[in-house]
């Protein structure tokens, strides 16, 4: 699942206008990469929820932000199993 | 002319309108002179198309044009249309915030009737479709009322004063005047204002057309839908546009060479408190807020050459703007046109494309006339100039806007005052 959800993270910043060229795993979602706004992660946290079902809450998002592409990837994969298994 | 500006005076030295004629001021006046309209059916796969059978609709414009990538996402038409108009007229000015005048020293007001009303549309109908989470976080700084001003405040580094003023069909007018005002209260040196609307979107314009505002059954002819004064009129085009404008202090602009169009000499605003969307009929309103502008300018009614009308080609307002006029002029009423007749009614973006014509009419000399007006309406006589552009000198001239809700606003213009006049 995670590459599926790599795809999706990394398609979903280039419809937001990133550049994505040089992006990978590593990329930091903050200053030192992407530097995404607070909306911008916002708007991957309402698209990541309606695709997987997965939600993170307001208090989480400035830890979010914090991230690498690759540590969202597994909040969201984590999750998602989560939620799969306690359904 | 009993008053001349001074150093501490308001004048126009950049001039930027997008509208159903084109993008740019001198081309839009030009087009405005010989008579061309820029009202036309809406074309298959328009969202008007079905809605109306006659709109005044603006050139394409991509958010890349006037926003870096990452910037433009969900940012409604009325402020890209803002933007490319600020661009305009502060490169026409000649002038780069932080380059030729202080960012603190510089503000921006650029109005709007309603903001960004088709992303909200379409963002509702999205989450009527496919749930809550189609909903962007995007939309809010996307269709926001100030946040043309805001993002042509990010654009260009302005780090003074910044506003919108949502008064409908005055929103234009209203931010125009203002810049007069903190031009001559030493507030700023700069101000870049004016106004932008995007309402071409079906549910605003059904609003419109069941309020019974615009004008309807001219979809064989769309170019002669709208005629203000005249005796067929029946209502407004609904347009999308926007006009902005650089006002600078006298000083200012002759310290670094600027030329102007047009000093900004006076304003007048008032207000009908009579009914939301009906003039009060016999035109008293709009005659304190010209008989204001006259005052604060310090002319005399003999001293203004040209009107500017607010003219949308309702019955009512019409007919109340020319008791309106007949009363603060009397027999020697100046020459009066509604551009409105070629660009239609632009709402919150009329008032500042209108400045702007009119700063071009008297640097010019050269009034551009009422297109359609085949027969005046008998309530309606006036000094019209119709059929063609009539070449005249002005020292003065008055832009008429009066908006839903009463709100009344007079600009008064005039020859410029600056060292270099364009």
């Amino acid at each position: 699942m995670s590459a599926e959800v790599e795809k999706f993270i990394i398609e979903a910043l280039q419809n937001m206008n990133y550049d994505v060229s040089d992006v990978t795993g590593e990329t930091p979602l903050g200053p030192a990469g992407l530097d995404l706004e607070s909306l911008s992660v916002a708007e991957i946290a309402i698209q990541v929820e309606d695709t997987y079902g997965v939600k993170f809450e307001e208090d989480e998002m400035e830890t979010v932000a914090l991230l690498s592409v690759s540590g969202l990837v597994k909040e969201i994969v984590e999750r998602a199993s989560a939620a799969a298994t306690a359904g | 002319m009993t008053h001349r500006s001074t150093d501490a005076g308001a004048v126009i030295t950049g001039l930027g309108t997008f509208t159903p004629l084109g993008r740019g001021a001198a081309e839009t006046f030009d087009a405005l002179c010989h008579g061309k309209s820029g009202l036309r059916r809406p074309p298959t796969g328009h969202p008007l198309d079905g809605s109306v059978d006659v709109a005044g609709i603006a050139p394409d414009i991509e958010a890349r044009e006037v926003l870096p990538p990452s910037e433009g996402r969900l940012v409604d038409r009325y402020a890209l249309m803002a933007l490319a108009a600020a661009d305009d007229a502060l490169a026409d000015a000649g002038l780069v915030v932080g380059r030729d005048v202080d960012p603190h020293r510089v503000a921006v007001i650029v109005s709007s009737g309603a903001g960004g009303l088709s992303t909200y549309e379409e963002q509702a109908l999205a989450r009527a479709q496919r749930g809550p989470t189609a909903v962007s976080p995007y939309l809010l700084p996307g269709m926001l009322p100030n946040m043309a001003a805001a993002r042509i405040a990010i654009k260009h580094g302005i780090r003074g004063w910044s506003s919108a003023i949502a008064t409908a069909c005055a929103a234009g007018a209203h931010a125009v005047a203002e810049a007069a005002r903190l031009i001559r209260y030493g507030e700023a040196d700069v101000v870049v204002c004016g106004g932008a609307e995007a309402p071409l979107n079906p549910t605003s314009a059904l609003a419109f057309a069941h309020a019974r505002a615009l004008a309807h059954g001219w979809g064989d002819d769309p170019e002669a839908a709208s005629r203000p004064f005249d005796r067929r009129r029946n209502g407004f085009v609904l347009a999308e546009g926007a006009g902005v404008l650089v006002v600078e202090r006298v000083g200012h602009a002759d310290a670094r060479g600027a030329a102007g169009y047009a000093d900004l000499l006076g304003w007048g605003a008032t207000t009908d408190a009579y009914r939301p969307t009906a003039p009060r009929p016999d035109g008293d309103g709009a005659a304190h807020s010209m008989r204001g502008a006259l005052a604060k300018s310090g002319l005399s009614p003999q001293d203004v050459g040209y009107i500017n009308a607010h003219g949308t080609a309702t019955k009512l307002g019409d007919v109340a703007e020319t008791k309106a006029v007949r009363a603060v002029f009397g027999d020697h009423a100046p020459a009066i046109s509604s551009t409105k007749s070629m660009t239609g009614h632009l709402l919150g973006g009329s008032g500042a494309v209108e400045a702007a014509i009119s700063a071009l009419a008297i640097s010019r000399g050269v009034l551009p006339p009422t297109h359609n007006l085949d027969e005046v309406d008998p309530d309606c006589e006036l000094d019209h100039v119709r059929g063609e552009a009539r070449a005249q000198r002005v020292e003065a001239a008055i832009s008429n806007s009066f908006a839903f809700g009463g709100h009344n606003v007079s600009l008064l213009l005039s020859t410029a005052s600056s060292r270099k006049k364009r």
